[in-house]
């Protein structure tokens, strides 16, 4: 396979082709030029802490997220045991993130838990346990960034995702986070917005078709705890 | 199955009229999409800005093609990807077998992408013996059945659940069950074992961002994350259509598709994808091959109104607003890109000659440009193409001549106001003999058997009859009576 030039006929082709566009392109200009100069990001008024978590919960909710909110480790360790026993889990897929080994220690049970799975182990898995570095008010959103954590797979392949959450980490727009994660960018970054989903069949919503059938966000609030 | 070429729009479009299993899978696509789109949209404020800015961003990106698909290029092999250039989907297909052939992998999952099946990968995979694995759920649905997809988004929305209920009886072996809820589990369970086995993932790509390299595919099923994260090896075929310039360029698109597409604010999983993993034991593919393909999408840069196809983001929009495309669905359109933008696009990537029907598939009534998240004048393309299809007609001289005076008499009588209401005083006499109800056409009988011209109206629809009084006689009468 000749891979240069097949480059070069193809960036030949572009030049050619965008040249012989020149005679016509100020006619249709005229006519159709898009009014750039009219876009303005909407500003939008800064919002306090308790404002974006309850942004984030209302539309993570509306997409059939589950969310509980706490005031620190031990007590998201509490819920974290009541949900495992909950759901008989007893193989727990889990991110490297130092949160989650945090409060997976303070657990007192014998189901297994599984750092840095294989892919075979994890398909056996019933629930996956990991962080998120940001996460989107406007849209219930979770991001994740691989040069933070490994929770790709964990956050994926078990058939319910729990996801521990920091009330710092809540930004209120799509457009902020991209800012921010762009500063330094992972390898991979994951937007997770709800369980996975379907509506192939009859348009019908199916939910948990490859990735997880639930959504699980525990937030560590621990400002809350201060005022209290 | 036999699949239908665009070549015979027209039968196609009449046998899918008749298929009443078809037309009842149809039969709530504009309504649910429809009004899933409309609440979406209504989750912005500055819905028709952000489809200005959208619009000129792919104009900015076109206009400077080379410049922004050498960046891309350059900051993708940078992260550590390996890039590949396919002039067709010939040397597409001829890069990812040999990518396999080096591998020596035969295990591949695949997830849903259009310029895959634009470019017939599978049957180029099946020749060599090579069983690619689709895990979309609709592209497994119709991978099954050896169909092709109907829809850019709902490839299966052909199927009844009823066909997919026997057809999963058939070929997975499972008792029969109609619930959208055990189907689904069914497809999970099966899956599973291929992306536990597969050697290669193939996926699409929905953007790709020139600044940085990045790679974005977006999705509500999670088989892409798995496609691209649990094989070795990640194959991803890109138009070289679907770059954009900056990073951040990204928050205008993602606000666009998926309210477009499926009426959802975010689809649940975006994977924003740069080069490959950084050490050895981190999660992912040790590589990662972008191909870059161009196969007729370069040509559409000559003119500024075929340009604008190559703004399209694939949302599917225009295929769920079109009157058309709602009654006869995708497959008689005979192409990967049914509905409007596909009676635009295919002529342009296979070449006129074999789809000059396409272009004609429309009745012009604007619907698919006003949905558009990308603001692509459709119509002008129809009409743009049509013109280049009557430019090349060579029928029999007496057709033309036919026309020509037709054309001719018209254009002299309605551009004289006495002819013009001669006219009209001579069609509400004789339209006495014809009409009932104030319509003509089937109905009354006897116009339709007729010979042409006038039959061929009257045949499949009717028309209406002349006012007893235009207009112009009752504002005269009107002031008379003052």
């Amino acid at each position: 396979m000749n891979n240069s030039e097949a480059k070069s006929a193809i960036f030949a082709s572009i030049r050619q082709n965008l040249a012989a566009s020149l005679p016509f392109d100020a006619a249709h200009h005229a006519h159709h030029a898009p009014k750039d100069s009219t876009f303005t990001t909407p500003v939008l008024p800064e919002l306090s802490t308790e404002n974006l978590i309850e942004n984030f919960r209302k539309n993570l909710e509306s997409v059939g997220g589950n969310f509980s909110i706490v005031y620190d480790e031990s007590e998201a360790a509490e819920i974290l045991l009541m949900m495992i026993g909950e759901k008989k889990a007893r193989k727990i897929a889990v991110s490297d993130s130092p949160l989650v080994e945090k409060i997976v220690g303070f657990l007192k049970m014998d189901a297994e838990f599984i750092e840095n799975a294989s892919a075979d182990r994890l398909f056996e898995c019933d629930l996956g346990i990991t962080g998120a570095q940001w996460a989107i008010a406007e849209t219930g959103t979770l991001v994740l960034e691989s040069e933070s954590e490994r929770h790709r797979l964990a956050s994926l392949v078990p058939p319910v995702h729990v996801c521990i959450l920091e009330a710092g980490q809540i930004r209120q727009t799509l457009g902020e986070i991209l800012e921010l994660v762009q500063q330094s960018l992972s390898r991979t970054i994951t937007f997770i917005t709800g369980a996975s989903r379907t509506s192939d069949i009859e348009l019908t919503l199916a939910i948990g078709v490859h990735g997880p059938g639930e959504l699980i966000v525990i937030l560590i609030d621990k400002t809350e705890e201060a005022e209290n | 199955m036999e699949h239908l070429t665009a070549e015979t729009f027209d039968q196609n479009a009449r046998a899918a009229l008749a298929d009443t299993q078809l037309r009842g899978a149809l039969k709530n696509l504009a309504v649910t999409f429809g009004e899933r789109r409309q609440a979406a949209i209504a989750t912005v404020e500055n819905w028709e800005d952000l489809r200005e800015r959208a619009r000129s961003i792919k104009d900015e990106t076109l206009a400077h093609l080379d410049k922004y698909l050498t960046d891309f290029a350059d900051n993708a092999e940078k992260a550590g990807a390996q890039i590949h250039w396919a002039r067709d989907g010939r040397e597409a297909c001829a890069i990812v077998l040999e990518l396999l052939k080096e591998r020596d992998a035969t295990k591949i999952v695949k997830s849903k992408s259009m310029a895959t099946e634009e470019i017939h990968l599978n049957a180029a995979l099946e020749k060599t013996g090579i069983d690619p694995v689709e895990t979309d759920l609709g592209e497994w649905i119709i991978q099954l059945a050896g169909e092709t997809p109907s829809h850019i988004v709902v490839p299966a929305i052909h199927k009844t659940k009823g066909q997919i209920a026997d057809l999963f009886v058939e070929k997975v072996g499972i008792e029969k069950s109609d619930d959208v809820d055990v189907l689904t589990k069914t497809a999970r369970r099966i899956l599973r074992t291929r992306f536990a086995e597969a050697e290669v993932g193939i996926s699409g790509v929905n953007f790709g961002v020139a600044e940085t390299g990045t790679i974005l595919i977006l999705e509500n099923e999670g088989n892409i994350r798995l496609t691209t994260s649990l094989p070795k090896t990640h194959i991803a075929l890109m138009g070289i259509e679907k770059v954009v310039p900056r990073f951040t360029d990204l928050d205008v698109f993602l606000k666009l598709l998926p309210r477009s597409g499926t009426g959802q604010r975010l689809t649940t999983y975006q994977s924003l994808i740069t080069g490959t993993k950084r050490n050895a034991t981190d999660e992912g593919p040790a590589e990662v091959h972008i191909i870059l393909m161009d196969n007729g999408r370069s040509r559409m840069l000559a003119h500024p109104t075929t340009r604008q196809s190559l703004a399209c983001i694939r949302c599917g929009a225009c295929l769920n607003a079109c009157p058309v495309y709602q009654q006869i669905g995708g497959h008689a359109y005979g192409s990967v890109y049914p509905g409007p933008i596909g009676a635009v696009i295919t002529p342009q990537l296979v070449g006129i000659g074999k789809t000059k029907q396409l272009p004609f598939a429309s009745s012009l009534c604007g619907a698919c440009r006003e949905v558009c998240p990308v603001k692509i004048d459709i119509p002008e393309l129809l009409l743009h193409l049509r013109a280049e299809i009557a430019e090349g007609v060579t029928e029999t001289s007496t057709h033309k001549f036919s026309e020509k005076l037709a054309f001719g008499f018209y254009s002299f009588a309605w551009s004289r106001p006495e002819f013009y209401k001669l006219g009209t005083k001579i069609s509400r006499l004789l339209q006495k003999f014809v009409a009932k109800d104030g319509k003509i056409g089937k109905t009354s009988g006897f116009l339709a058997k007729l010979a042409p011209p006038l039959g061929a109206w009257t045949a499949w629809r009717d028309a209406p009859t002349v006012a007893p009084k235009s207009f112009r006689e009752i504002w005269k009468s009107d002031l008379e009576n003052k």
